[in-house]
């Protein structure tokens, strides 16, 4: 069975269709970029898939069950999201933000169990920010804070783990760390989807490709197949010769 | 332990706000029949008004993501007094369950307005939601100055009431309002993770496994709950609600586990030293508690505002 199985999505914000009968599904092990041009509907997809956002049409079901259906707790335990970017004025620790991954996991009233704790330590560990753990999450650099929250989505132990551009504002240290942490989860046997805007670091690492080309048109499949020149200038309505596109997938 | 610092920290400014309030008024220390029958009601009903206020600004800044807001500035407090004032005029007694009622059915539809406007507005997390507060809570302010000047008779124990301020504190009303707050206390407490979600935002409380609309609602109607017995006891007292959080923030950090009881029992104790020192400063002269914490919360706003500008450090 898919971890993740998408099936005729069909959502818009206006008349004009956003997305139009979207089919793809996503295996443990798998790691999946999703590209596009600005507009084309990649954040929106993500908060379709977790059901933050209801479709218009078609269905998502996350190791079988529908993730509108489920208890807010069950779907946190099944998959993470990390969104773009996330910002509270209060100066929760690194370690509190980590910890709070365990909300679906932890019961009311009691703290958290010694369990929810090496969770938590583990993700930290995993990310390099154990180091960081008493820091004030709004004194870190951006490639920091994006880290605690991809932490944080590791301490929920979801086997599905969906980024919006985590890798945006980042120097190039960053993507890089970051884009080999996603291959790592990915071949540990999570599937992970992750949006970027950049085909070049998609070719780091990335095994399936969903495109993403306005008006609901779309094509997903095998990352070497997506990501070649021809598809890439096709999807961002660029000439093939661009040199945005990088050198194509390059196989092996 | 290092960990509990805070917690004693907060407990001796408590201690000692309690003992300034039993204290205070001209007759000193002299008359123990005034400690005990006049200012010891009267030390309580500011303890406790100013502990459900503390939770309540707590409880709005957690679950709007916002901390400019609080009972007060969302129009909570316009909406609890308006509905006192009109069950006073109507005859409804202040130890009954109607009027608890409608107390907080007037705290409960004033802060849904608010959130409501601020929510059309687009943007929740910043000045549209003080904006809205404003505009619901001059409304009924406005309201309510305008049924006393119409209602002659009964108006000045009700402005004083308005002003805000704990003179005559019947003991039922103290006992009624003491349970509320305990109860709303300990239901929010229950539930602090939550709170903790939801300060991260509510798309992101989602995803961590907790409901926000739900959520929302439970943290809205526990503090609606606070805010209404603290009303029913005081009348509309300002930026406890606001200043409270902040202040305990510094001791004991932004996670609502220890934030709840902090802001709790720090506004008990800022509250019961603004009412003490209204009693103290121009005897005979009462300034009422509401007034006490204008001056010292209306400067404090400012300088959160000041603080929040574009420029600060980050």
């Amino acid at each position: 069975m898919p971890l993740l199985k998408a099936e005729g999505l069909t959502f818009s914000y206006g008349s004009a269709p956003l997305l139009a009968g979207l089919s793809f599904e996503l295996r443990r092990g798998d790691f999946m970029c999703v590209l596009g041009p600005n507009g084309s509907g990649k954040s929106t997809l993500l908060k379709l898939l977790t059901g933050y956002i209801k479709t218009r049409g078609g269905s998502v079901k996350i190791k079988g069950e529908a993730p509108g259906t489920m208890a807010a707790g069950r779907l946190a335990r099944l998959a993470a999201f990390v969104p773009s970017e996330t910002s509270t004025p209060y100066d929760f620790s690194v370690a509190e933000t980590v910890l709070l991954g365990r909300t679906g996991r932890a019961g009311f009233w009691r703290g958290y169990s010694a369990e929810d704790r090496a969770a938590a330590g583990l993700a930290m560990e995993e990310t390099g920010l154990t180091r960081l753990a008493p820091r004030s999450i709004n004194t870190l650099s951006t490639g920091e804070r994006q880290l605690v929250f991809i932490a944080q989505a590791l301490a929920q132990e979801a086997s599905l783990l969906l980024l919006d551009e985590p890798t945006s504002h980042l120097d190039l240290k960053y993507k890089a760390d970051i884009m080999a942490l996603l291959s790592r989860l990915a071949g540990r046997g999570m599937a992970v989807a992750a949006v970027l805007h950049e085909p070049a670091l998609a070719r780091l690492g990335c095994n399936k490709a969903l495109l993403l080309r306005g008006g609901g048109e779309y094509a997903f499949g095998p990352a070497a197949e997506m990501l070649t020149v021809a598809s890439l200038a096709r999807t961002y309505g660029l000439p093939p010769g661009s040199p945005l596109l990088g050198s194509g997938f390059a196989p092996g | 332990m290092g960990r509990n610092k805070p917690v004693t920290l907060l407990l001796l400014a408590l201690a000692a706000a309690a003992a300034f309030s039993l204290a205070a008024g001209p007759a000193g220390l002299s008359d123990p029949a005034v400690i005990l029958n006049l200012r010891l009601p009267r030390t309580l009903a500011a303890l406790a008004v100013g502990a459900a206020l503390g939770l309540a600004g707590a409880l709005f800044q957690g679950v709007l993501k916002n901390p400019l807001s609080d009972p007060y500035i969302l129009g909570t407090s316009s909406g609890a007094t308006a509905a006192a004032v009109f069950c006073f005029l109507a005859g409804v007694e202040r130890t009954s369950p109607v009027f608890f009622l409608a107390v907080f059915a007037g705290a409960f539809g004033a802060t849904f307005l608010a959130y409501w406007l601020a929510r059309v507005a687009g943007r929740l997390s910043d000045a549209s939601l003080v904006l809205a507060g404003v505009a619901v809570s001059a409304f009924l302010s406005a309201l309510v100055m305008l049924t006393l000047s119409v209602a002659r008779e009964r108006s000045f124990s009700l402005f004083y009431f308005v002003l805000g301020g704990l003179y005559a504190v019947e003991p039922r009303v103290l006992l009624a309002s003491a349970l509320i707050i305990a109860c709303a206390a300990a239901a929010a407490m229950s539930r602090w993770r939550a709170l903790d979600a939801m300060s991260l935002g509510e798309e992101k409380a989602y995803h961590l496994g907790a409901d926000p609309g739900r959520e929302r609602l439970i943290f809205f109607a526990l503090a609606c709950a606070a805010t209404s017995a603290a009303v029913a006891l005081g009348g509309t007292i300002g930026f406890v609600g606001l200043m409270t959080p902040h202040i305990v923030r510094l001791a004991a950090g932004p996670s609502a586990r220890r934030l709840l009881p902090a802001s709790a029992i720090g506004g008990a104790a800022l509250l019961a030293a603004a009412d003490a020192a209204g009693r103290a400063f121009f005897p005979p002269v009462e300034i009422p508690a509401g007034v006490i914490m204008a001056l010292a919360g209306a400067p404090f706003f400012m300088w959160l505002l000041w603080r929040r500008r574009p420029d600060a450090s980050a």
